[in-house]
């Protein structure tokens, strides 16, 4: 009876997506093409997200300022049209790597609760995450990196 | 025995709940075509001239923010 009611429970947590602790599956990281000897920050936007648009010049500066040796942002475009999302990445300059995500894959095992999201991975891990636009990102994320890096 | 059944039937309620619209599918959502109106201006006018002319007021019928349900 317990060892049911424990392995139902387990099954139900496979359902939800990455907190902090857990690993990123190698299907994900490969997608991603993550590293273990860097440190990345994940951000999920869209065309049609306005305050993904509004955020995004600041994550523009966060990642030219960030050493880009130990640190890196990737951006996952999760528009299902992939000419506008494409068209939305031209319009706005993004100079970081965005990879294309239009059949969803990526963001559905991160399952956020909000966009834009931003998740925060260190040798594989999960190490924090965000939900929602913020005025001040790039001095978040330089923050995080600072605390991160001692 | 009971304790299969029991979860069979939790799994079956489970089922029974409205899908959650996920964040990331939005974006149809944000489509004008989604608009009461289907994205068609002059019926959107005509639309909100009755609900003007019913109700003695307008106005209202936007949405706030980008659809990107993060407020």
């Amino acid at each position: 009876m317990m060892k049911f009611i424990i392995t139902s429970l387990l099954v139900s947590t496979l359902l939800f997506g990455y907190q902090k602790g857990d690993m990123v599956s190698p299907t994900i990281s490969k997608k991603l093409d993550l590293k273990n000897d860097k440190i990345y920050i994940i951000d999920f936007f869209a065309s049609w997200c306005g305050s993904c648009k509004e955020e995004m010049p600041l994550l523009i500066k966060a990642s030219q300022e960030m050493d880009k040796s130990k640190f890196e942002l990737i951006g996952v475009d999760v528009d299902e049209e992939l000419a506008k999302g494409e068209a939305f990445q031209k319009e706005l300059n993004i100079s970081f790597r965005v990879v294309n995500d239009p059949k969803n894959k990526i963001i559905k095992a991160f399952d956020p609760l909000g966009m834009p999201s931003l998740y925060v991975i260190k040798e594989g891990k999960v190490v924090d995450f965000l939900f929602g636009a913020k005025d001040n990102i790039d001095k978040l994320i330089a923050d995080e990196l600072k605390e991160l890096s001692k | 025995m009971r304790a299969i059944s029991i979860t069979i039937a939790l799994f079956l309620l489970s089922g029974c709940g409205i899908k959650e619209v996920k964040p990331w599918e939005k974006g149809t959502l944000a489509k004008e075509s989604m608009k009461p109106n289907g994205g068609n201006v002059l019926v959107g006018k005509f639309v909100n001239h009755i609900y003007f002319s019913k109700e003695a007021t307008k106005g209202g019928g936007g949405v706030a923010g980008g659809g990107c349900g993060c407020n």
